[in-house]
Parts: C-alpha cells; sequence; structure tokens
C-alpha cells in the first residue's frame, strides 16, 4: 500500500526567482525507508518541509493514503497530518525532562507512562526519564528525539540529517540502529542526507535531487547498480 | 492569476484575518493623520505658515544641529574612553552613564532652571546667574538627557572592534590620537548615527521643556493649535509635517544599520584590550566620562532630592497618593495590553500564510518614531468621531442620552500608549524568538498540537524574561510620557508626568521635584533589575 504520493510537485521562493523544485514525482510503500540524496540546494530540504507541512507548495499534489494534504487549493495543518519528524539539530524542547519530551505528542487516549518505556527501550536510553536534553551527549539527544517523533506512531517519519551532527563512529553505530529500529517498528520514513553512504547503509529507495530536479529515483540496490546520470554515478564513486 | 487567487483562498485562515484587524488597528491614528489632510487645512493655517511655521522649523533645526554636536560629544568620547582605557571606577561609570534615561527630559530641565535660576546653587555658590530659558538651555538640558542612545550605540560598537585594525595602525605608525579620529571613529559613523537618529526622535517629540524654556517646536505647536487655537485641522497639518521629518529620519537611520553589519568584526577577531595610561592622562579620561553622568544625572537628582526636602510635607498628600497610585495603574494596565499586542502582531503574523499581510506588520510598530502628540491627535480625531456617531444614533433610535464611550477615557488613553509603545514591547520580543528559531515550535506541531498550545508549552515558557523585559520597558516609558497624556488623559484622572508639568507651569518648580523622583525611582528600578536579569542570562 501506498502511504505518500508526490505528484508534479513545484515550489519556488523568492516571487519565484528561485525554482527549489521542479516537477519532482515518487511514491513510497508502507513500511520503506526512502534516502532523499543531493548536495547542499538541490532541494531536499524544501522537500520534506512540504510533505510535513511546514510550507506550502505552488504547484502539484502531495497525498497520504491517497488523501491530498498539499496542493494549490488545499493545505492540511502539520498537526493533522500525522506526520512525525527528526530535525537536524534534535529540536528538544530544553525546559522539559526527557520523559516530558518523549510524552508530547502522546494522545490522550494512551497510557503515555507506557508508550514512553516502551521507546525508551527500544533505543536503548532506558533510565534517562528525569534528565533534561542539555544533561545529555549528542548521540543521546539524537536517539530521544527519534524516540520522541516514534511515540506517537506517526504513519509516515521524516528524519533531516539525522547523522550530521555526530562524530564518525557515532554515525556508523546510529546508522545501523536507526535502520533495525525502523524495521522493527515498521515505520514508513523518509530521511534527507547528503552523504551517499547513509542511504547506502539505511534505505530501501533511494531519490537523486540536483537543483530541485529528480535525476533518478528506485530501490537503492538498483539505482547503485545502474546509474542513469554522471551526478549520480560520481556521488556513488565519491564513497 | 488563477493561480495567485487560488493561494490566497488556501492561505487566509482566521490568523490572516487577526493580523490583519491588528495591523488595522494600531496604524488607525497614522492612516487618520494623512486622509484628514484631504479636508483642508484650519482657518488660522495662512496665520501659520507666514508667521510661525517658519519659526517651528528653525527652532526644529537649532535643536537638531545643537543636540547633535553635544550627544555625539559626550556619548562618543565618554563610550570610547570605557572601552579602551583603565580608568578608576570604569565598570561602575559604565552603568552610571546610562542613568540619564531614567530622568524625562523635561524634569532635567526643571532641575537645571532652577539649579542657574535666581536663588539657585550657582548663584549661591558663584554669585553667578545664567539664563538656561533659550536655545542653549534647552540644546544643553536635551543632550545631557539623551547622548546615552549615542554612548550604547557607540560603546556596543568599540567593544566588538577588532583589536587587529588598531595593533595594525600603530605598526604603521599613526599615534592613538591619529587612530581614533582617521580609523575608528570613521567605521564607527554607522552606530553613533543610529544613536543619533533616537536622539532626535526624542527632541522632535519633547514638549515638556521646550514648552518650560519658551522655544515654540512642532509639538508646541500642536498643542498650541489644538488646544489654544481649538484648531484640529491646522494641528493635523502639523502633525504631517513632523510625521514626513520623522520617515526621513527613519529612512537615514535604515541605511546606517544596514552598513553597521559591514563593518562588524569578522569571526576571528581579538577584542580591544583595554590600555593602561599615565596617571594625569587617566585623571582627564576620569573628568571627561564623569562629566556627562554629573551633569546628566547626578546634579539633577541632587538639586531634585533637596527641593523634595523642602516640599515635601507640603506634597507629601493623600492627593499624591492617589495620583501615584492613578500613574502606577495606567503604567501597569498599558504594559500589559501593549505586550499583548505585541505577542498577538508576532505570533499571528508567524501563523498567518499569507506574505503580503506579514508586510504589513512592520506598518504597526512605527509608533515608536512617532511623536506622542501626533499620536494623540489621530487617536482622538476617530475615537471623536465613534463617539459622535453612537451619541447620535442612542439620541435619534432610543431616544436615550449617553456619554462619550471612548473620547476622555482610559481606553483611548491606553490605546495611544499601545501604538505609541508597541515597539518597545515588540522588538525584544522579536529579538528573541528569532534567537530561539523555528524548529522548536515546528517540532510542537508535528507532534500534534495545534498553534495556541504550541505557544503556552513550549514559546511561552521560553519566552518569559523577554517578556518580562518588554513589559518593564513599557512600564518605564509610560510612567514618563507627557505629551500624549496631556492631550488624553480623563479630566478626573492624573499622573505623576502631568503633575510634575502643571507644577512647573504655575511656577511650583520646587513642588514638582516629588512626583519628578517618583517617576525616576520607578525608572531606576526595573532597569537596574533589567540590567541584572540579562546579565544573568548571558
Amino acid at each position: 500500500m501506498e502511504i505518500l504520493q508526490v505528484k508534479n510537485l513545484c515550489k519556488t521562493f523568492n516571487k519565484g526567482k528561485v525554482e527549489a523544485l521542479i516537477n519532482v514525482f515518487f511514491s513510497l510503500e508502507k513500511g520503506n525507508i526512502l534516502a532523499v540524496v543531493g548536495e547542499s540546494g538541490s532541494g531536499k530540504t524544501t522537500l520534506i518541509r512540504l510533505i510535513a507541512g511546514l510550507e506550502v507548495v505552488n504547484e502539484g499534489q502531495i497525498l497520504m493514503k491517497e488523501n491530498i494534504i498539499s496542493s494549490k487549493e488545499t493545505f492540511i495543518e502539520p498537526q493533522h497530518r500525522n506526520v512525525g519528524m527528526v530535525f537536524q539539530d534534535y529540536a528538544l524542547f530544553p525546559h522539559l525532562t526527557v520523559f516530558e519530551n518523549i510524552a508530547y505528542g502522546i494522545s490522550k487516549d494512551q497510557n503515555k507512562k507506557e508508550r514512553v518505556t516502551e521507546v525508551l527501550q527500544l533505543i536503548g536510553l532506558s533510565g534517562m526519564e528525569k534528565r533534561y536534553p542539555h544533561e545529555l551527549s549528542g548521540g543521546q539527544q539524537q536517539r530521544i528525539a527519534l524516540a520522541r517523533a516514534l511515540a506517537p506512531k506517526p504513519e509516515l517519519l521524516i528524519l533531516d540529517e539525522p547523522f550530521s551532527n555526530l562524530d564518525v563512529i557515532l554515525r556508523n553505530q546510529l546508522r545501523k540502529d536507526i535502520h533495525t529500529i525502523l524495521k522493527q517498528t515498521n515505520t514508513t520514513a523518509i530521511f534527507v542526507t547528503h552523504d551517499i553512504k547513509d542511504a547506502l547503509t539505511v534505505s530501501d529507495e533511494i531519490l537523486v535531487l540536483q537543483k530541485g530536479n529528480v535525476l533518478q529515483s528506485g530501490k537503492t540496490k538498483n539505482v547503485y547498480e545502474n546509474p542513469e546520470e554522471s551526478y549520480v554515478k560520481l556521488l556513488f564513486e565519491s564513497m | 492569476m488563477k493561480n495567485l487567487f487560488l493561494h490566497i483562498k488556501r492561505d487566509t485562515t482566521k490568523w490572516s484575518i487577526a493580523l490583519l484587524t491588528i495591523v488595522l488597528f494600531i496604524t488607525i491614528p497614522v492612516f487618520t493623520i494623512f486622509i484628514n489632510l484631504f479636508y483642508g487645512p484650519g482657518e488660522t493655517w495662512s496665520h501659520l505658515v507666514n508667521k510661525l511655521l517658519p519659526n517651528y522649523v528653525s527652532n526644529s533645526f537649532i535643536l537638531i544641529v545643537g543636540t547633535s554636536f553635544l550627544t555625539l560629544l559626550f556619548g562618543i568620547s565618554s563610550a570610547w574612553i570605557v572601552s579602551r582605557y583603565k580608568i578608576p571606577l570604569r565598570k561602575t561609570l559604565e552603568w552610571l552613564l546610562i542613568l540619564p534615561l531614567a530622568i524625562p527630559s523635561y524634569i532635567t530641565a526643571y532641575a537645571y532652571a532652577g539649579i542657574f535660576d535666581y536663588g539657585g546653587v550657582v548663584e549661591k555658590l558663584f554669585n553667578l546667574k545664567i539664563d538656561m530659558m533659550n536655545h542653549f538651555g534647552l540644546i544643553f538640558v536635551l543632550s545631557i538627557s539623551l547622548y546615552p542612545y549615542v554612548y550604547v550605540a557607540s560603546r556596543a560598537f568599540f567593544l566588538n572592534q577588532s583589536s587587529n585594525i588598531i595593533e595594525a595602525s600603530k605598526l604603521l605608525g599613526a599615534s592613538e590620537k591619529k587612530t581614533f579620529f582617521k580609523l575608528i571613529l570613521p567605521l564607527a559613523r554607522p552606530a553613533f548615527i543610529g544613536g543619533l537618529i533616537l536622539v532626535l526622535m526624542e527632541v522632535l517629540n519633547d514638549y515638556g521643556a521646550a514648552k518650560y524654556y519658551g522655544i515654540n517646536t512642532f509639538t508646541t505647536g500642536i498643542f498650541r493649535a489644538w488646544f489654544s487655537l481649538e484648531e484640529p485641522d491646522t494641528a493635523i497639518y502639523l502633525s504631517a509635517i513632523l510625521v514626513l521629518i520623522i520617515f526621513v529620519l527613519i529612512t537615514l537611520e535604515k541605511q546606517q544599520r544596514k552598513r553597521i553589519g559591514y563593518f562588524n568584526a569578522t569571526k576571528n577577531h581579538k577584542r580591544v584590550q583595554r590600555e593602561s595610561v599615565t596617571l594625569s592622562i587617566r585623571i582627564i579620561f576620569f573628568v571627561t566620562v564623569f562629566i556627562p553622568v554629573l551633569l546628566g544625572f547626578l546634579l539633577p537628582l541632587f538639586q531634585l532630592l533637596y527641593w523634595a526636602y523642602l516640599t515635601f510635607t507640603e506634597v507629601f498628600t493623600s492627593e499624591f497618593l492617589s495620583i501615584s497610585l492613578q500613574s502606577l495603574l495606567i503604567a501597569l494596565s498599558s504594559a500589559f495590553v501593549t505586550v499583548l499586542f505585541a505577542l498577538s502582531l508576532l505570533f499571528f503574523a508567524k501563523w498567518n500564510r499569507l506574505s503580503i499581510i506579514n508586510m504589513l506588520t512592520k506598518f504597526s510598530v512605527l509608533g515608536y518614531a512617532i511623536p506622542g502628540a501626533v499620536i494623540a491627535v489621530g487617536v482622538l480625531i476617530p475615537t471623536l468621531a465613534i463617539d459622535k456617531w453612537v451619541v447620535t444614533i442612542f439620541r435619534e433610535y432610543f431616544n436615550f442620552k449617553i456619554g462619550f464611550i471612548l473620547n476622555g477615557t482610559i481606553l483611548a488613553l491606553v490605546y495611544a500608549y499601545t501604538v505609541r509603545y508597541l515597539a518597545v514591547a515588540y522588538n525584544p520580543i522579536e529579538a528573541s524568538t528569532l534567537k530561539l528559531g523555528k524548529s522548536l515550535s515546528e517540532a510542537s506541531k508535528l507532534l500534534r498540537k495545534g498553534n495556541i498550545e504550541t505557544f503556552f508549552k513550549i514559546e511561552f515558557p521560553l519566552l518569559k524574561s523577554a517578556i518580562l523585559s518588554a513589559f518593564i520597558l513599557v512600564f518605564v516609558d509610560v510612567m514618563k510620557e507627557l505629551p500624549l497624556t496631556l492631550i488624553l488623559k480623563p479630566y478626573h484622572i492624573n499622573t505623576l508626568a502631568v503633575k510634575a508639568y502643571e507644577y512647573a507651569s504655575d511656577e511650583l518648580i520646587a513642588e514638582a521635584a516629588l512626583p519628578s523622583l517618583f517617576i525616576i525611582f520607578t525608572g531606576v528600578i526595573p532597569v537596574l533589575f533589567l540590567n541584572r536579569l540579562i546579565a544573568k542570562e548571558n
């Protein structure tokens, strides 16, 4: 079943002078992990912000389970989209404890304590409930941000450059951990990265962007073995 | 075109409507001034143009030139010395130099009128009588009252200046004096010009000092046209000219502010190191820095304390306590309403998706640049019109006689303060929200919380000190405010500022000291508290 469909998506900034996305077209099946790859300014962040509802589209449509959530006529607010997001800077609420951060998005009809304990166990940080974000290391903050996004059981999870603030060793460890956690919870996810190694380790599918255009998309293995554009080839050769 | 219509239809939400309502509500006074220009001036306009307007223009020009020279002299010299050199009591002097801002300029004017008057301190000690009631006297009191604007802006620049520039200059053989005049001063120009523009806006806004010293300015002219000549149309025309002058100053200030970024030190800079100097130079520098503190704060304060001691039993009555309480309540409620409007403007703009409406919010915060008398005129006209319309409706349709519901009431006064001081509340809160960034509120929304819930659970707790700072700043400004209050205050209400003005107008200048001291006290204490709060946060 397709969780997400993006059709002919266009986005401009600065009164049309900057074309951030041009006719982007792709879909995502339930339980799959899609990596969106490209250099700075390729439109990766714009794409996920449009899907999350943090920006409005100029042209095209975004559908979740075949319902339009964004188009030039329709806009569903972010809080009603059932989309979770792990931000590049983690965006943990500094005045709330780890427990309160994770419990923040859990609905009232769920047992908050139970769910928080469950996700903390999942990410391997049980016992951290009473700590504040500034008392955690970078890697721990990253995991708590992931736990917070997973706790409300979103239909789609977006991760914005999840490993960019981490050192190489931590990065390698978290790549594997995140892949395991997402597969264990059968979470459909999109993650944005400029590092091709992240894409190859974590994702089932890949979408390569350059200057707002989709150069190539498909199963990661297929794209890796059959790059159609010279940029895509260079991307894999740069590893 | 069809796409544009679809986007507007999609993006117009309740927040867009709420934002537009607030923007229109706040900008009514300024639009009123300009719309009423089309009704033509009053009967006395031609007389005013021929006989009085040249006087207003020339006096305003003299004040601008004179205060520019003195505020730049006091502000830049003291800022450079405390930033660059080790002098005795430097840390204390750094914050004492800001304190003249706690004393409203009209109160400084009253104090100096007394100091130099017959029987004053100067005559008693030196057998000297100096006439302050002229252009030079007014320039002097306005300068020593307002130089802190230049001082603060210049000091911020000098402290952030890279020492590499000074070291490079010295290695090329330049003396300290040459380095300062040829290098540092030109680089600092955008900063101190920015401070100077604020000084000039306050000079054009001043009413109490100019009136007491008998100097005709645009603001005294507006009062005269409205109250003495009973020519509101003439007052509107004068207001419009004043707003145009202010607009030119704001444009200059914005141009200078853009250039500040260009001159800011890069990331890899070494801050200016304070230099030790010889004893004689240290004494000269100390005296140079102490003079503005003495003239701008200590002397007026001592004069006022002396007068308050002489007149305490006479002035400190139940009526005085009642006026103090009224002042406090008006200032507290105005500060509350203003902060509420500032938060609404900021967050409705954030939640609104129509970018064209967001552009209009910039007009809402222009009130601080517009003189209080002009805002008062801009509030009086529409509120009077609404009141007359309501009275007519009740009389003709319900055969019922009612009084004015807006004009001459606290509502109109609080509304005018909100328009005048919205920028004072808006700017610090906006700066803090920018520091906070977007991702926290975005994270909250993606965790299924709406705008209001996000505001109360996430943004408000993290903005508490900025909101408190905004509240304190507006409170202090409202306590000091005179021209707007004089025009709009209800008949049965009085404030400490108006009481001090009334005493001075009746030549009971010593009696003006106690209400003046209360105003200064309510200004200094919150400012010191704010200073501590900012230092603690840093």
